[in-house]
């Protein structure tokens, strides 16, 4: 039982780790020479990476970019909320009551992750051949899938009666 | 109080940019500082220097009570003169903008005996669109999800107070029967209730701590007006306040305890299950 806990536990930590890393680092897409993403891009110059602004203009449209800003935040900030009211929960829940709270937090995580990489998808990079999407990109969609399993759980998993 | 001879600086204050859209209209303001009253000499004049060139050229000059506009260049018939010079202010109008505009406007002000001043510029921009600042959908997106979270918050523990403290109850059924126990008030005929229509009920859902119960119910009926003897009810309306047994968890607290898992955490995690 024990067990049980920690892997919920760590299952919602590796999910807010997954998110933090897509939003904070700079690597949703990635040439030989840029390494791009939602709040700014390196560019390798002479052997430097150097730090500049993002493109502004018709391929890359500031208002969908600023809506993958925000929802990758919000996605934070829901699943970090939801470590807590865990917690909170794990003390305070009634018997046989289930963690409805967590399991919204969670959700709402998913949601916003899900939204956040598929306007990118959608939007930025659609043709251009020579490019690769980065590990931000990958980790986004890979924490949607952990917040989704992990919210999940939450709304199976009881209190016992006795 | 002698005031000296020489003449003393003038200030001239201009906006630092502007920004407009394409084909709309922009005022830019000129108004000046100067010890002295305001001369009937007083001068305004405007420069223009298109961006990347290093030439300027008069397109506005005020004197002697009448304003010249600039009618061979770039602005002609689109330069108006709006501003009052007796109070100072020596604003010029920009019609239809266009990109070519683009540039920096420089105003120079005179107040006769006071002419040692510094000129100040403008600089004008024009867009096709006006562009979204940098961060603005962001933050406002981010501050009105997290601000509807708060609110959700607020509500949940607002209307859990207000239950707690008996204001009202929460519990909607559709014409059930309840048993009622303690004091009734009633008020006026009491007509048997509407069969045709369900009755909504508030009953307590609360949980509190005692074992008193006390039912109000209120009866509203409509004295007819003439063909039926008694009035004809439209609603009912029974709140019943019901406080409850206190009682514990059942099993308390020793239930899950017993088994030999000691430690707090284990306790914990032994409450958990999936069944």
């Amino acid at each position: 039982m024990l067990i049980l806990l920690a892997a919920i536990f760590a299952l919602h930590i590796l999910g807010v780790i997954l998110l933090l890393v897509a939003t904070i680092d700079n690597a949703w897409w990635m040439t030989d020479t840029i390494s791009t993403d939602v709040w700014a891009r390196w560019i390798l110059e002479n052997g430097k990476w150097n730090y500049t602004d993002l493109p502004t203009g018709s391929h890359y449209p500031q208002d969908y970019l600023q809506a993958v800003q925000a929802s990758s935040v919000l996605a934070c900030i829901f699943s970090i909320l939801g470590i807590f009211v865990f917690v909170a929960q794990l003390f305070t829940l009634d018997k046989g009551k289930r963690f409805t709270i967590s399991g919204i937090f969670q959700l709402l995580a998913c949601l916003c992750i899900m939204i956040a990489a598929s306007i990118y998808t959608d939007r930025f990079h659609i043709d251009e051949k020579d490019g690769w999407y980065g590990h931000c990109f990958i980790l986004a969609w890979i924490a949607f899938a952990l917040t989704f399993i992990s919210s999940i759980v939450y709304f199976v998993l009881r209190k016992k009666t006795a | 109080m002698r005031v000296p001879e020489q003449s003393q600086a003038i200030v001239i204050y201009t906006g630092w940019e502007r920004h407009a859209l394409l084909g709309s209209d922009i005022r830019l303001s000129c108004s000046f500082f100067s010890w002295r009253w305001t001369s009937e000499d007083v001068t305004f004049s405007w420069t223009y220097r298109p961006d990347g060139s290093r030439d300027s050229i008069s397109v506005f000059h005020y004197t002697g009570g009448m304003a010249y506009v600039d009618n061979k260049g770039p602005f002609r018939d689109r330069l108006e003169f709006v501003g009052n010079p007796a109070r100072r202010d020596g604003s010029i109008l920009l019609k239809n903008l266009d990109f070519s505009d683009n540039g920096t406007f420089t105003c120079d002000a005179k107040n006769p005996p006071d002419i040692v001043g510094r000129p100040s510029s403008v600089r004008l921009l024009v867009f096709e669109k006006v562009p979204i600042q940098a961060g603005v959908i962001t933050g406002s997106i981010i501050g009105a999800v997290l601000g509807l979270l708060v609110l959700i918050v607020v509500i949940y523990y607002l209307m859990r107070f207000l239950v707690a403290r008996r204001v009202f109850s929460l519990s909607v059924s559709k014409h059930g029967k309840k048993k009622k126990e303690g004091s009734q008030q009633r008020q006026g005929p009491v007509p048997p209730a509407d069969p045709s229509k369900p009755v909504r009920r508030m009953a307590a859902g609360a949980r509190s701590n005692q074992q008193q119960r006390t039912v109000v119910r209120k009866t509203e009926g409509v004295g007819g007006g003439g063909e039926e003897g008694p009035g004809r009810v439209l609603m009912t309306i029974e709140l019943e306040l019901t406080r409850k047994n206190g009682e514990k968890g059942p099993g308390g607290e020793g239930g899950m305890g017993r088994s030999a898992a000691p430690g707090f955490l284990s306790r914990l995690a032994n409450q958990l299950t999936f069944k």
